[in-house]
């Protein structure tokens, strides 16, 4: 675990003196606020003290310790800026939690007395609304309703008891567009008070997040409703987002929090699940009905269980194509079947580097370019059979027969049986089914309608 | 102003000459003239007078021609070549054969006469000379002295004109054709984006706005192509003219830019009484009042004599060529005793005087002006150079990056491509307009501007 504490941080920094000073002071009464530097999930956080229970694993996160006095859990959350990496190649300035965006999972017991300090470091107010949780209304984190905003530099305590197991989030109701659009959220799970009820041998949790980052630059456009361009799960991108690694037959849970601004039906490939989990708690078994795909609105909270029969690397992505996709000219005009060639010399006398793209589609997962600085290419990651031509929302859930218990290690690629992979007709055309479709009877009105031109491929080897 | 009155600024050479004895001489003066336009011009002007000579500097001329042309070889096609600075040349011989011709005595004269009345003959013999040449000798010939004096002063200034036009005209047509060179690149950008632009509305994914788009912006480039082109023939016969060049004499090629602006910024220290020491205007009309001078200590000699009367013709407007002359008259002291005249002749005197402190004021003034054209102009240029166009390059070499990731389409690139040979069109200009400063600078100074002024100094023996 590379947890780092603060004053470590601190001492190793030219702030040492009055740094540690400060710290040994606040260290008598508040915990000690543990900052995370790495970006990959880290493994999960078994609990040395309180109640005992099956903990989770935040996809490219981290869970938040806590130390017990008397009898209850105190975390300390520090509200900062931070730089986070969304994928190799690019790092956005975000502001986040404990050093990271999201902030670190906080994990308590149904039942647990929790008490919460929040410093505030941002430039500017903030508090911390705790999603879904039933608590005392002054508690809430609504600034202006039921309490003033946490200015820079101040602490407060948040205090109450963690009634409902379930599956919650936490973000500030504090000039929420610009502090949420800066990725101000972490995600909170309160075990049932049984470690078997509903217990499960893996349980990920992640939050889906959006930004809009101007190619080449860093930090993300708040003022941003619609257009955004970078498509996260926990502020990263594929193909920086880690997979979700599974013993085979592990029964696996994965909670998703939606904080964007649109719906994203999450997909699982090669198995069907059931929603087990709702913002409002447990779903009733009765009620459950098979899906391989999980609308998840905006605000929403949805935990999705399966039984991970099936070995293989099993694609996990939003539904949304452009959601699998990094930043992308949304006005790049189509150009598909237009020959550049003879445009293509008069371009490269002004313009020596320029190259034809587009005309066959938009695959360009092949293509090595160089890209403005901290820039995603639009769509990559490599595969065992290629590029896997996606971006954003996406990751593969890998089952795997004989893992440990524990073992979240990345096995690398599926290696599968031969003979269980697609492959290319070697055959002769002629003993191809007939693939003619009927075509359509000419319409009388056909000479008044605009000519439309298809153009196919040429055919390479058959005609 | 009378401080440049007082100094004696012309050289040696040339003060020898005004009290040099009078003949014709083989090269009308030209060697003065040209020894005086040389500091300035940076090489000796020639002068072709027999059909040899005439014969070597057409060859000297076709010879030329045959590489690109540099600055300096345009000014020295000029000076071989240029028709109207030959025919000033040949004002030097009209006054320097007048100047001779004063210097020599009127012919005497002889008679005789045979009468005879009746058987009486008379044999009748005089000899008669000129008393009035005799006595009005010295003073025509001190005259035409300093008119042979102006009159090379004057050629050395108008080769200098001239070497400055063709400068210009040199500078205007090498950045008139550099920016054809651009124009065309947009030119080209257009049509590819049009061409490329017909392509996408044929496979369906352009509509006929952008369609039309794209083709009105080729269009707009193909007027502008056009335009600088015709002005690029203009700046270029301007050339032509200035060289005297005819026929299959005008198909030379130029440099393809500019040259390189100098690595530093002149600064010039003490520039206005460097104009004043090297302008030729300047120390024309400084011999013009010199000459006034002497006519007053004449006429002051002689107001009891009275037999005199000089009076200096002296007709200068703006825009026009200057007349002078002079003429000499014999009066009979009978009722005026020349009091008048006395101040009449001061009174010329100070008008001339006054008349060159206003020359000297307003060369001054064109100097701080033209120096600080020119200092500008080269911030200017160097700014295109060092700040506009490395950025005009970043901007285009970022389109290309965000072109890659398909973060931007070809058309955007193409428009950049545009917006940068424009860049690089107003960078053209601004180099040219740096390189007309320092002609005007150098016309304005009199000389070259990187020359010292110390050197400038030294170079004038009589200095103070």
């Amino acid at each position: 675990m590379s947890h780092l504490s603060r004053r470590a941080f601190l001492q190793g920094s030219a702030l040492a003196v009055s740094a540690g000073a400060v710290s040994r002071i606040a260290a008598a009464s508040l915990p000690e606020a543990v900052i995370q530097t790495q970006a990959g999930t880290q493994p999960p956080l078994n609990p040395a003290s309180g109640r005992p229970y099956q903990p989770v694993v935040t996809l490219n996160g981290w869970t938040l310790p806590w130390r017990m006095n008397n009898g209850i859990k105190e975390f300390h959350l520090v509200a900062e800026p931070v730089v986070r990496e969304i994928a190799p190649g690019m790092k956005a300035n975000l502001w986040g939690y404990n050093g990271q965006s999201p902030g670190p999972t906080i994990e308590v017991v149904e039942g647990d007395r929790v008490r919460i300090f929040v410093t505030n470091k941002l430039p500017e107010h903030t508090s911390v609304h705790w999603h879904g949780q039933r608590l005392p209304n002054g508690m809430d984190g609504v600034t202006g309703l039921t309490q003033p905003g946490i200015k820079p530099g101040k602490t407060f305590v948040y205090e109450f008891v963690a009634r409902r197991a379930g599956t919650f989030m936490y973000h500030p109701h504090a000039d929420e567009m610009v502090q949420m659009a800066m990725g101000m959220m972490g995600f909170w799970i309160t075990h049932p008070k049984d470690p078997s009820f509903m217990r499960v041998d893996r349980d990920f949790v992640f939050l889906l997040n959006a930004y809009d980052i101007e190619p080449g630059a860093a930090t993300p456009r708040v003022n941003q409703m619609t257009d955004f361009n970078l498509w996260t799960w926990n502020s990263r991108a594929f193909p920086g987002i880690d997979p979700l690694v599974v013993r085979q037959h592990d029964r696996v849970r994965i909670r998703v929090g939606n904080l964007t601004m649109t719906n994203h039906p999450i997909h699982l490939h090669g198995h069907e699940f059931v929603v087990s989990g709702t913002d409002g708690g447990w779903t009733p078994p009765a009620s459950r009905w098979p899906e391989v795909s999980v609308d998840i609105a905006v605000g929403q909270m949805r935990a999705i269980e399966f039984d991970a029969s099936e070995p293989g690397d099993w694609a996990l992505h939003c539904h949304k194509s452009h959601h699998t996709m990094n930043a992308m000219g949304h006005e790049v005009p189509t150009m598909i079947g237009v020959d550049q060639k003879s445009v293509l010399k008069k371009i490269n006398q002004l313009i020596p580097d320029y190259m034809v793209m587009g005309d066959k589609g938009g695959s360009m997962g092949e293509m090595e370019m160089p890209l403005p600085d901290n820039t995603l290419p639009m769509m990559g990651g490599q595969g065992p059979y290629g590029s896997l031509e996606m971006g954003g929302m996406f990751s593969v859930v890998k089952v795997r027969a004989g893992l440990a218990r524990n073992d979240y290690r990345d096995p690398g690629w599926y290696r599968a049986p031969a003979g269980s992979v697609a492959y290319e007709w070697q055959g002769a055309a002629a003993d191809l089914p007939a693939a003619g479709s009927p075509r359509p009877a000419a319409s009388d009105a056909a000479d008044k309608e605009t000519v439309v031109n298809v153009v196919k491929p040429a055919a390479h080897r058959h005609q | 102003m009378f401080i440049f009155l007082r100094r004696r600024v012309l050289p040696a050479a040339l003060l020898a000459v005004l009290a040099g004895c009078a003949s014709l001489s083989p090269d009308q003066g030209f060697g003065e003239v040209a020894a005086l336009a040389k500091p300035s011009l940076g090489q000796t002007p020639p002068r072709a007078r027999s059909d040899e000579e005439r014969a070597a500097s057409r060859q000297m001329v076709q010879q030329l021609l045959q590489k690109p042309l540099s600055v300096d070889a345009v000014v020295q096609i000029a000076l071989l070549n240029n028709r109207g600075l030959q025919a000033d040349y040949e004002a030097l011989g009209i006054a320097e054969a007048s100047w001779v011709q004063a210097n020599r005595l009127p012919n005497p004269g002889f008679s005789f006469g045979r009468t005879s009345s009746g058987d009486d003959i008379k044999i009748d013999r005089s000899f008669s000379m000129a008393v009035m040449g005799l006595l009005t000798l010295p003073l025509t010939a001190r005259i035409e002295a300093r008119q042979f004096q102006v009159s090379k002063l004057n050629t050395a200034n108008r080769i200098l004109q001239v070497a400055a036009d063709t400068r210009n005209a040199y500078y205007q047509s090498v950045a008139a054709s550099q920016s054809v060179r651009y124009q065309e690149q947009v030119e080209s950008a257009a049509a590819a984006g049009s061409e490329l632009a017909e392509k996408m509305a044929k496979a369906g994914n352009f509509n006929q706005l952008e369609l039309a788009r794209e083709q009105a912006f080729h269009a707009d480039a193909v007027t502008q192509l056009a335009r600088s082109r015709q002005l690029a023939v203009a700046a270029r016969e301007q050339l032509i003219r200035l060289l005297g060049l005819s026929g299959e004499q005008s198909g030379f090629t130029l440099p393809q830019q500019l040259p390189e602006l100098p690595k530093q910024r002149p600064s010039l220290q003490d520039s206005e009484q460097l104009a004043m020491a090297q302008r030729l205007d300047i120390a024309a009309a400084k011999l013009e009042v010199d000459g006034l001078q002497q006519t007053l200590g004449l006429n002051r000699a002689t107001r009891f004599i009275n037999v005199l009367e000089l009076a200096y013709l002296h007709n200068s407007e703006p825009g026009a060529s200057r007349e002078t002359g002079y003429r000499v008259s014999l009066e009979i002291p009978l009722f005026d005793w020349g009091g008048a005249r006395v101040a009449k002749s001061e009174a010329i005197y100070m008008q001339a005087a006054q008349r060159l402190a206003e020359t000297a004021l307003n060369a001054q003034s064109q100097v701080r002006v033209s120096y600080a054209d020119y200092q500008s102009a080269y911030d200017l240029a160097r700014h295109y150079r060092d700040q506009v166009l490395p950025l005009r390059k970043r901007v285009s070499d970022e389109y290309l990056l965000r072109y890659n990731g398909m973060l931007s389409s070809v058309f955007e690139l193409l428009a950049d491509a545009r917006e940068q040979a424009n860049a690089v069109n107003a960078a053209i200009d601004a180099s040219r307009d740096f390189w007309m400063a320092d002609n005007a600078m150098q016309l304005a100074l009199g000389g070259p501007v990187n020359q010292p002024p110390q050197s400038a100094a030294s170079a004038n023996p009589q200095g103070k």
